[in-house]
């Protein structure tokens, strides 16, 4: 018999790894939703953009989106670093900026409504781009809320992977805004 | 008490959402209540609840919000009930249910052949028939999707590996919580008058159809979600907890399929979630997607559905090729032949499965210059599907044959699958298709790769794996029965399908000409002699659960990990981590051992060859 | 392996090699003998219907290699109760370099007859004689003779040996034009216009033929079954009179 040395099963890939992969994977399998949405986009209307969009919101809350971005990496960078007050703080910055964007698009919505409701070609498209993707955001807005919380209380002093997948994600859903913002209001 | 939570959940999280949703019309100015509206939405938040209610809160959730997690504690079958992580309970809970959902799928496909035994409408009208038939496929391929995968790609795929459990048990438990929804929404469609679209859904028709058409999309999008995270589970699970010395040239071949079927459900299925919501916006929010008087296109539905179509019907067949492939090396008592090939067939198969979809669009009005292309990559996809074919014929050649009953389940998919590979290979062939689109020649095509291939491969595994999972023995004779039972009762109800076609017979419909009566009342006969054949299976699936003989912990004296350890497994599964040395095929070679595992359990080896 | 097992397997090989032989000839026999296709009337009907004829050819060896092969494996080689193991052959390149090339030759071949040259058969003679606009509703079948502007329900009468260019409309939800005896077929799909031809070769009607019939063949709805029509086929001269009386 071959001698058993191992370690522990658990250890075997660690524990963060495995999370990280799966992350990825998670990742992975959402774009292939948001490139179907886009595919979608151009086999309805080619390049065609409404005219109404309004160019100024959209560039406002894409500016906003980005700039959530960084306030998310910085509260990443600190949670690795235990600056507790750091990564609060970010948190907090991040949530502002999400529900900014959020309400923005919110706005643009109402507007929408008589510009180019759902049931025109355009409507169809840009309610529904918009909306998976607020959907998303506000997924995204629930769990930087819930880490936030738990940030206040000191609950990721050891353990950065969850704030690491919050922001992620994050800036998985920012990332996602940059290929629907040209596709909603430029090309 | 864990699915009565999690019914009180979904209950409060439909009025929740209902009211919220209610609201919002009633600010917008439009009517605050309708029915399909407010349950699309609802939907969401009703599965919220219900998942919250039968544990993710309990068990999950906690530590989110500070608190500490509580471990599930219930015992003995109460677990079954429960929301637990071991992914042995859980694999038996996806097998029960799938079963299940197959029986029921298939007393409807009784019904079915009754009404189509004579001219005319006789039981049913033209409408019943037309939701019967879709329940009745919606239903099947649900299982074909999920059954296999979910029962033993759970129960056998960790152990198979030398994992004590998946990657992430919790997600594991979601992803089967997620089914009972799933069949909420397949009763409540039932309930409300069904839907008349088959289970392809095509639009416009799917957006008309009644309140049961919503209930088939939320099913299907539910169905989704459970696919996606239980694919994932197990693609981190293979990819990150292979016991040491478990290379990936060392996997059975049962977990290389398990593992690229999984791929493909996290690639694809996105696309029949991204299907039914534009159906449902369509339906519920105005949009005009496939509305061709506002601007929408009747074809982009087409496209997406099969574009995850195509590759969910190799979802349904890769487990089935996994586990033919596994049984005839341990029944011939030879190595796994071509094992390189076989691997490299199912990887040929996911690289090119999402460049075929559109040989189901062939008549649909596409651009004719499509054609061309799609036909050549289909009739590719035989190469490596043939590789498969390779590879067990390989292994069969000379060896030292013993049939069991699984092993005579697993030549029933290579016989069955020929058939219905090679009528494929006709159907891709555009100047034929033509004419048998919509015809019973596919009917009676896809029933061969799907029942004949897919649930043949479920049933082997039944046989093949239920000593592990439950500790017993089944009855070989009874066993034996079932078998060439359903085996004739199959193709005597199928076979006569593809001259139906040929003769001009299509599909989905109640009623034919006359020319078709006699040969529809032999396939009907046919189908209530398969349809009986389940009898004898229930009864010695259910009788040796309860009272068959104790089984040792490896009765086929197989080599791959989980005939290693007692049947069934202890929870942790293996005493002492595993060390893999080899394949698991070293039959025949004197010096080939598979894997170390510890000293008490190699000497449970010994015991199990002998018993 | 010895001698002895050389001798044997090049033997077994022999023998399984003239079972397949045998067994394909019988099975291309049995193909040709049966008579797999209905009541054909058109053009299009001979290159479908040879295009499946030519893939039963191609299938049978196939069909056949897979079944004697292993229907004599699992003959000669069941376990009679020793207990042994098999002989552990993981591989053989001249078996696999094989059943490489030929699965992929054959495919190619596939592709190219009866596929792309059927397909171009079918696109060929592309001028049409007549054309005729049809309208699916549910559940209904509706056409326009498109130069007399004549429009009929019920029996589609259509004259032998002209080409026919159908034009394809709906205005509710997807059906679909299908003629078996004249093995055509081609969605009609709301907003879209879509396209098929076809020349009728022989005189018949639905009384005395089943095939001759439009069949809705995509599923539409509670009357999707019942949504056909009779389709006649008869000499020019019949149709103009029968056109004229018509309307035109
Ligand atoms: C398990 C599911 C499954 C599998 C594996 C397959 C496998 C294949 N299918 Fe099938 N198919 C379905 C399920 C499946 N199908 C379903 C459900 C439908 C109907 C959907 C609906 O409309 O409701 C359908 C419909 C369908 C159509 C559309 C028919 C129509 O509606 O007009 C076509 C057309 O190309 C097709 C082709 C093929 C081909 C070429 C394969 C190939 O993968 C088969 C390859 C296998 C072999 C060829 C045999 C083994 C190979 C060898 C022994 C090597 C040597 C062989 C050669 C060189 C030829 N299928
Ligand atoms: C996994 C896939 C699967 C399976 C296993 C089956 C199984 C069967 N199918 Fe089905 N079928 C489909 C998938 C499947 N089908 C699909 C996808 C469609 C297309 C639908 C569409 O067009 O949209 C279809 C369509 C379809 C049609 C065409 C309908 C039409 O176009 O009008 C027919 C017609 O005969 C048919 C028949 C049968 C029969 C007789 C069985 C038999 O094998 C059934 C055997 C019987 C049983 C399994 C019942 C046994 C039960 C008991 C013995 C009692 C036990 C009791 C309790 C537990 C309470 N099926
Ligand atoms: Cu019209 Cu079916
Ligand atoms: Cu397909």
């Amino acid at each position: 018999m071959a001698a058993t040395e191992v370690l522990p099963m658990e250890h075997a890939t660690p524990r963060l790894k495995i999370n990280r992969i799966g992350l990825w994977l998670f990742f992975l399998s959402e774009t292939m939703l948001f490139a179907g949405v886009l595919t979608t986009r151009f086999s309805l209307l080619g390049t065609e953009v409404h005219e109404e969009v309004s160019q100024t919101i959209g560039l406002v809350i894409t500016a906003i989106l980005l700039a959530s971005s960084y306030t998310a990496f910085r509260a990443e960078h600190a949670a690795h670093h235990g600056d507790q007050a750091e990564m609060v703080k970010y948190l907090s910055l991040t949530l502002l900026l999400g529900f900014v964007f959020v309400a923005g698009v919110a706005y643009e919505w109402i507007e929408a409504f008589d510009a180019f409701p759902p049931s025109t070609e355009f409507g169809t498209v840009f309610f529904t781009m918009t909306g998976i993707h607020a959907f998303h955001v506000l997924t995204g807005l629930i769990f930087l809320g819930l880490l936030w919380n738990n940030a206040r209380r000191g609950r990721y002093a050891d353990n950065a992977w969850p704030v690491e997948a919050g922001v992620k994600y994050w800036h998985f859903v920012d990332v996602v805004w940059v290929f629907f913002y040209p596709a909603l209001y430029l090309i | 008490m864990t699915i009565v939570r999690g019914a009180i959940g979904g209950v409060a999280g439909y009025i929740l959402g209902a009211a919220l949703l209610m609201s919002i019309r009633a600010a917008a100015g439009s009517r605050a209540w309708e029915v399909e509206s407010v349950t699309a939405g609802a939907w969401l938040f009703a599965l919220t609840g219900w998942l919250l209610g039968v544990g993710v809160w309990r068990y999950w959730a906690r530590p989110w919000f500070g608190k500490k997690e509580q471990v599930y504690t219930t015992t003995g079958w109460r677990r079954y009930f429960d929301f637990d992580t071991d992914h042995k309970v859980i694999g038996i809970q996806y097998l029960v249910s799938f079963l299940a959902l197959f029986f029921m799928a298939g007393l409807f496909a009784m019904v079915m052949r009754y009404e189509l035994m004579g001219v005319g409408e006789d039981v049913l009208d033209a409408d019943q028939y037309n939701s019967l038939m879709s329940l009745h496929g919606t239903m099947m391929v649900f299982v074909a999707v999920a059954a296999t995968v979910g029962a033993f790609g759970n129960y056998v795929v960790p152990i198979m590996i030398g994992a004590d459990d998946m990657a992430y048990p919790k997600l594991n438990a979601l992803s089967f919580w997620l089914v009972p929804p799933v069949l909420v929404a397949l009763t409540a469609s039932f309930f409300s008058g069904g839907y008349d679209t088959g289970w392809t859904g095509y639009a416009p028709l799917s957006v008309q159809s009644d309140v049961g058409g919503l209930f088939f999309n939320l099913a299907f999008f539910t169905l989704g979600l459970s696919s996606i995270v239980g694919a994932l589970n197990i693609i981190v699970t293979v990819v990150t907890m292979r016991a040491q010395g478990m290379t990936w040239f060392r996997l059975p071949i049962f977990v290389w399929s398990i593992f690229i079927t999984s791929i493909l459900s996290l690639i694809f299925t996105q696309f029949i979630g991204l299907a039914m919501l534009m159906v449902v916006l369509d339906r519920t929010a105005g949009t005009i997607f496939f509305d061709p008087a506002s601007g929408g296109e009747p074809l982009l539905y087409q496209h997406v559905f099969w574009f995850y179509s195509h590759p969910a019907v190799y979802i349904m067949i890769l487990p089935a090729f996994g586990i033919t492939l596994e049984i005839v090396s341990h029944f011939t008592r030879k190595p796994l032949f071509a094992y390189k090939w076989a691997v490299g067939g199912l990887l040929g198969i996911m690289g090119m499965s999402s460049v075929v979809w559109a040989h189901h669009m062939f008549t649909s009005g596409m651009a004719e210059a499509l054609r061309k292309p799609f036909l050549a990559s289909t009739e590719m996809i035989s190469i490596p599907t043939g590789f498969i074919f390779l590879s067990a014929l390989g292994t069969l050649w000379m060896g030292k044959i013993r049939y069991t009953v699984p092993m005579l389940f697993a030549l029933g998919v290579l016989f069955n699958f020929l058939i219905g590979g090679i009528t494929g290979v006709f159907l891709a062939d555009v100047p034929v298709d033509i004419q048998l689109q919509d015809t019973y020649f596919v009917v009676a095509h896809f029933h061969y790769v799907i029942l004949g291939g897919g649930i043949f491969g479920l049933f082997a595994a039944i046989y093949y794996w239920f000593p592990k999972m439950t500790g017993r023995m089944m009855n070989d004779r009874l066993g034996k029965l079932h078998f060439w039972w359903m085996m004739i009762g199959f193709n005597a109800t199928f076979l006569p399908m593809f001259s139906l076609g040929l003769q001009g017979m299509n599909r989905r419909i109640a009623d034919y000409t006359p020319d078709l009566a006699d040969a529809n009342r032999a396939v009907s006969m046919g189908g209530f002699f398969l349809g009986t054949s389940f009898v004898v299976f229930l009864y010695n699936f259910l009788k040796s659960w309860a009272r068959g003989p104790v089984a040792p912990s490896n009765p086929w004296g197989a080599r791959t990990l989980e005939w290693q350890i007692p049947s069934p497994p202890p929870h942790e599964n293996f005493e002492v981590p595993p060390v893999v040395l080899a394949d698991p095929y070293g039959y025949g070679e004197p010096d080939s051992i598979h894997a170390d595992l510890g000293v008490t359990q190699s000497e449970s080896i010994e015991e199990g060859v002998e018993a | 392996m010895g001698e002895e097992d050389r001798n044997n397997s090049s033997k077994r090989l022999l023998v399984v090699g003239l079972i397949w032989l045998v067994a394909t000839v019988l099975a291309v026999i049995a193909v040709a003998a049966i008579q797999w296709h209905p009541f054909a009337a058109s053009r299009e009907a001979e290159i479908t219907d040879d295009a499946f004829d030519l893939l039963l050819l191609f299938a049978a060896p196939v069909f056949t290699f897979v079944l004697v092969v292993g229907g004599y494996t699992l003959v000669r080689d069941r376990d009679r109760g020793t207990g042994a193991d098999g002989a552990p052959i993981r591989t053989n390149r001249l078996f696999i370099g094989t059943w490489v090339v030929i699965t992929t030759a054959l495919s190619v071949l596939i592709v190219i007859t009866p596929g792309f040259t059927g397909l171009d058969e079918l696109r060929a003679e592309p001028e049409p004689d007549l054309i005729i606009d049809v309208r699916a509703e549910r559940w209904n079948w509706a056409y326009t003779y498109a130069e007399s502007g004549v429009e009929t329900q019920g029996t589609l009468m259509l004259p032998i040996d002209r080409r026919i260019l159908f034009r394809i409309s709906s205005t509710d939800v997807i059906h679909s034009f299908w003629i078996p005896a004249f093995r055509i077929k081609k969605d009609a799909v709301p907003g879209q216009i879509t396209t098929t031809m076809v020349t009728a070769e022989v005189l018949g009607s639905f009384d005395n033929q089943d095939e001759m019939r439009v069949q809705c063949a995509e599923l539409c709805g509670v009357g999707h079954a019942r949504m056909f029509t009779g389709v006649t086929v008869v000499e020019q001269a019949e149709f103009d009179a029968w056109l004229a009386a018509a309307g035109g």
